[in-house]
């Protein structure tokens, strides 16, 4: 065993991880229409597992039709789909990584509707529309929310039915539960609304419905934004203070969380999550996906498509960026929660140096840290770090081109100076993961139907 | 109404619930997007039509000074209506065109074809051509030889036909007849084929004519009181400086004393003007700059401090600094001119200069030079028109402006002694032209005729001047105007330099006046 604490196994109340390293939610179009997973989602994620990482945070999993953020990310709807999570558990488990299902639902941040939800507005706590793109939505009844407590509960069960490692409920960056929390964004004036226990309510309705559902025993984190910063819009308020957020943790691990993910930004993406760069060519080319989804893609669209009007765009996001770092952008946010509860806590935030996670752990900032960028450049970071690098050969650039192709291409790294320009051998990168190998079998014939 | 599918998406629903929403504010911001390009489409050609100015530049300057502007159109008629108001008004126009008042066409110009009359010059001004006076007006006049003759017009001499006063007196009536109306104005410009555009037609029926007409009532408040006091001037003739007073200068009718409100004079040939330098010009001999004498003369034809167009005005002055005037086609007895002369050298040189041959000398003690009235004994009338008061106002033009300042304008007490060139086109005689011949001219004042017809153009072989028979005033005449020298300022006295001569003596000098 090492020494070092990076690889120092974590044992908390329902789960044990080999390492402090967790592949942080992030996904691609890698699955079917209706929701169920495929083999290119298994493929995708034991990249990561083989590379070496403790455990692995899923994508963005919605837990009703009306919650997904794009069209082709699975869900955890359906029972039927138990098997096909069976699965990818499996997959990954024989790497010794732990998966963990992100329980999420959109609220109204709904990147590409698909067929199932672009006939109406979606749910949200509030009928005002996101400010950013523009899209739609109304605020749920009470029914409704009741309704989506209960959804978030079989989401849970379907996890561990499937022999999943544990859940996460996507309480960050803009989601529904977000949505709820925020004070930049709810509006209500019922019990889910204005003071922050109000606001909080959902939230902890659905923890309590969860540990109601499959029991004290099964791995229950929450990922929530330590501070909104919800004002990227100048016109817009700033949202959820620390404080504020900090109020909620303590809240949560009442209700019966087991660890707590850190992260920042009530919208998704924000100049703070994930940070770095914002490609203009690349989103000139991949936002067009979008135009029919809000009221505001073709303004945002031609912000972006013509150079002499980026500076506009490039104004509003990097004023929000000046001060913070890329990597370990809300480390000390993650502190803070650290102090504030008794149950661990995971840092997110494009970690890739070994040197600054040893010291974010050491120093008690955290107990674990979580990383998607750094492992997309790099799955076998851990090991990479294993062998004593700091950091990758072929570090992640931050260019956050993965994020902005995610619209319209498959996910992956499209870096070219990663490649040494050689663009053949990026695409081959990216289409490794779709190497399936299918056994393909022929559906049985229904009897003859009369019209 | 169309049917329409379904919207898809929530968003393409939201879209249409805001286009309805927002169809008023869309259909009002596409209304004034219409309204501002159609102003502009408009505004632009139509201001770019109706600013700025132009002028017609003629190459020879006898053209030019017959043509040409010197900047007066301030105080002017718009050219189209100078062609429809002799259709306007047939009974004022005696069913003629401009003649019928005395202005004469050029040599191959056509009233009818809508040429105008010599002495108006034109210039564009915000997009409206319009006309108004020159130097010829008041100085191209004709000749003929016998009653038969075609006349001849001849440039420099004093416009011997032109009735200012009747014309003038045409105008301030008109004002406010409604046959100067924009609806009967028009219709006139049509009959004539003068085709206004859609956008013309307006200005001219909401702007152009209502301001002429603006412009002629408040013409005719100032001067119609002034013209009322004073008796016809009769063709040739012209009260130089009272109407300047009115119209320049602002003063009214009855500011003026009593003395100075009849001014009527002759128009004055101008021939010869280099010699002139520097002799007291004006009959009064009130400014002895040449300069200034034409500037003013240009003021007294409507050029204003701000319109006036020294380039114009300069380019008539220089080209009448060596005009001469045709010989004289009288061939008096040659050994009575040789007897004349004499005569002439010893009572008459001394302040005229002389005919040598055909050339005359610019040559003469006094010559140029005013002489006092009470010695002269004209009538005072014009001299008193000249004030102190019209001095000191005259000496406040073209002040901010060092090369035009009036500086030489003074007050005199008599009439000068002008040089005698081109005599025989310069009839009737003295300043006011109460002598119709050179005849008459050297007979005591009390013997000259009483009543005698102006206007009439065939040269008197006999007495020198023109054919100008007795008439009795108030009786209608065939053609001309019936000058009566007892109505005020018309005075037929003073200049008695011949009553002393013999019969023969004055018959000699005569024939030698003849020649000049």
């Amino acid at each position: 065993m090492s020494e070092d604490v990076i690889f120092s196994p974590l044992a908390w109340r329902n789960l044990q991880v080999k390492n402090r390293l967790f592949r942080s939610n992030i996904s691609g179009r890698f699955d079917n229409e209706d929701g169920s997973l495929t083999q290119t989602r298994i493929n995708w994620e034991c990249q990561f597992a083989r590379g070496g990482v403790g455990a692995i945070v899923s994508s963005f999993v919605p837990v009703q039709m009306e919650g997904r953020i794009i069209a082709g990310y699975a869900t955890i709807h359906r029972d039927d789909f138990i098997p096909l999570w069976q699965r990818l558990g499996e997959a990954v488990h024989r790497f010794d990584c732990k998966y963990i299902l992100q329980l999420s639902h959109s609220g109204r941040q709904m990147d590409l509707p698909g067929v199932h939800n672009q006939h109406r507005r979606s749910l949200s706590s509030t009928d005002h529309q996101e400010s950013l793109h523009g899209f739609l939505c109304r605020a749920m009844s009470e029914h409704e929310i009741e309704r989506t407590v209960q959804a978030f509960a079989d989401g849970a069960w379907r996890a561990r039915e499937a022999g999943l490692d544990g859940v996460e409920l996507h309480a960050a960056n803009g989601y529904l539960f977000t949505q709820f929390l925020s004070s930049a964004i709810n509006d209500r004036r019922d019990r889910y609304g204005g003071s922050l226990a109000n606001r909080a309510r959902f939230l902890l309705e659905v923890i309590r419905a969860i540990r109601e559902r499959v029991g004290p025993d099964f791995h229950l984190q929450v990922k929530i934004s330590a501070v909104d910063h919800n004002d990227i819009l100048p016109w817009e308020r700033k949202g959820n203070t620390l404080a504020e957020s900090l109020q909620v943790c303590r809240w949560v691990e009442t209700a019966g969380a087991d660890a707590l993910h850190v992260s920042v930004g009530s919208l998704f993406p924000h100049p703070l999550n994930p940070p770095g760069d914002f490609a203009f060519d690349t989103i000139a080319s991949t936002y067009d996906a979008m135009l029919s989804a809000g009221t505001n893609t073709f303004r945002n669209y031609l912000l972006f498509r013509y150079s002499s009007l980026r500076w506009i765009f490039r104004w509003l996001w990097s004023r929000h960026q000046r001060g913070h770092a890329v990597e370990g952008v809300s480390l000390d946010e993650a502190r803070a929660v650290r102090q504030a509860v008794d149950i661990p806590v995971i840092s997110t935030g494009g970690y890739q140096r070994a040197s600054l996670v040893r010291e974010a752990i050491a120093s008690g900032a955290c107990d674990a840290v979580s990383s998607a960028r750094a492992l997309i450049a790099n799955p076998d970071l851990p090991k990479q770090w294993q062998v004593g690098q700091d950091e990758p050969a072929r570090p992640c650039t931050f260019c956050n081109k993965c994020l902005l192709n995610a619209p319209k291409n498959p996910l992956g790294c499209y870096e070219l100076s990663r490649f040494d320009g050689d663009h053949e051998r990026m695409i081959a990168t990216l289409m490794s993961i779709y190497d399936t190998r299918p056994e393909l079998r022929l559906p049985s014939v229904p009897p003859a139907q009369n019209p | 109404m169309r049917s329409q599918e379904p919207p898809v998406t929530a968003v393409q629903q939201e879209a249409r619930r805001r286009r309805w929403r927002r169809l008023p504010l869309s259909l009002l911001a596409l209304a004034v997007v219409l309204a501002g390009l159609l102003a502009l489409a408009i505004g632009v050609p139509t201001l770019w039509r109706y600013s700025g100015e132009s002028v017609r530049h003629y190459a020879d300057p006898e053209t030019h000074f017959l043509h040409g502007s010197i900047g007066s159109e301030v105080s002017g008629l718009p050219v189209r209506l100078w062609r429809v108001l002799p259709d306007l008004f047939p009974d004022a126009f005696d069913d003629q065109h401009y003649e019928a008042f005395g202005f004469l066409y050029a040599a191959g110009d056509e009233a009818s074809r809508g040429d105008l009359p010599i002495g108006l010059g034109a210039r564009e001004v915000r997009g409206v051509e319009i006309a108004w006076f020159n130097c010829a007006l008041c100085h191209v006049g004709t000749v003929r030889e016998s009653p038969d003759a075609a006349p001849r017009q001849i440039a420099g001499m004093p416009s011997n036909n032109l009735d200012l006063y009747a014309f003038i007196g045409f105008l301030l009536e008109i004002a406010d007849d409604p046959r100067l109306a924009p609806d009967s104005v028009l219709a006139a410009m049509d009959e004539q084929g003068q085709s206004l555009g859609m956008i013309e037609r307006q200005v001219w029926r909401y702007a152009v004519l209502p301001q002429v007409r603006e412009g002629l009532l408040e013409t005719r408040a100032t001067l119609a009181p002034l013209l009322a006091e004073q008796p016809p001037w009769g063709p040739g003739r012209v009260d130089t400086f009272n109407p300047y007073k009115l119209l320049q200068f602002g003063m009214s009718a009855a500011d003026l004393d009593a003395s100075e409100r009849i001014g009527t004079s002759d128009f004055p040939a101008i021939f010869h003007q280099r010699p002139r330098q520097g002799m007291d010009l004006h009959w009064d001999g009130n400014n002895a700059s040449l300069q200034e004498r034409n500037l003013s003369a240009a003021i007294g034809a409507g050029v204003t401090e701000e319109s006036v167009d020294h380039v114009g005005i300069e380019r008539v002055a220089d080209w009448l600094l060596d005009l001469e005037p045709p010989p004289s086609p009288y061939r008096p007895d040659p050994d009575a001119v040789a007897a004349g002369k004499p005569l002439y050298m010893r009572h008459c040189a001394d302040c005229h200069g002389y005919q040598q041959g055909e050339r005359y000398v610019f040559e003469g003690e006094r010559l140029g030079q005013v002489l006092p009235n009470d010695l002269l004994g004209g009538d005072p009338a014009r001299l008193d028109s000249y004030t102190e008061t019209l001095q000191r106002y005259q000496l406040t033009l073209f002040e901010d402006d060092e090369r035009y300042r009036f500086r030489h304008f003074r007050k005199t007490d008599g009439y000068a002694n002008l040089p005698l060139d081109g005599l025989w086109l310069r009839a009737p005689y003295l300043h006011n032209g109460a002598v119709p011949t050179l005849y008459d001219l050297l007979l005591p004042p009390a013997d000259r005729p009483q009543a005698f017809v102006r206007g009439l153009d065939v040269l008197d072989e006999e007495k020198g001047g023109f054919v100008a028979p007795d008439c009795t005033p108030g009786e209608p005449l065939a053609e001309g105007f019936c000058f009566d020298t007892s109505q005020p300022g018309n005075g037929r006295q003073g200049h008695d330099y011949g009553s002393e001569l013999t019969t023969q003596e004055r018959s000699d000098l005569l024939d030698y006046l003849l020649t000049f």
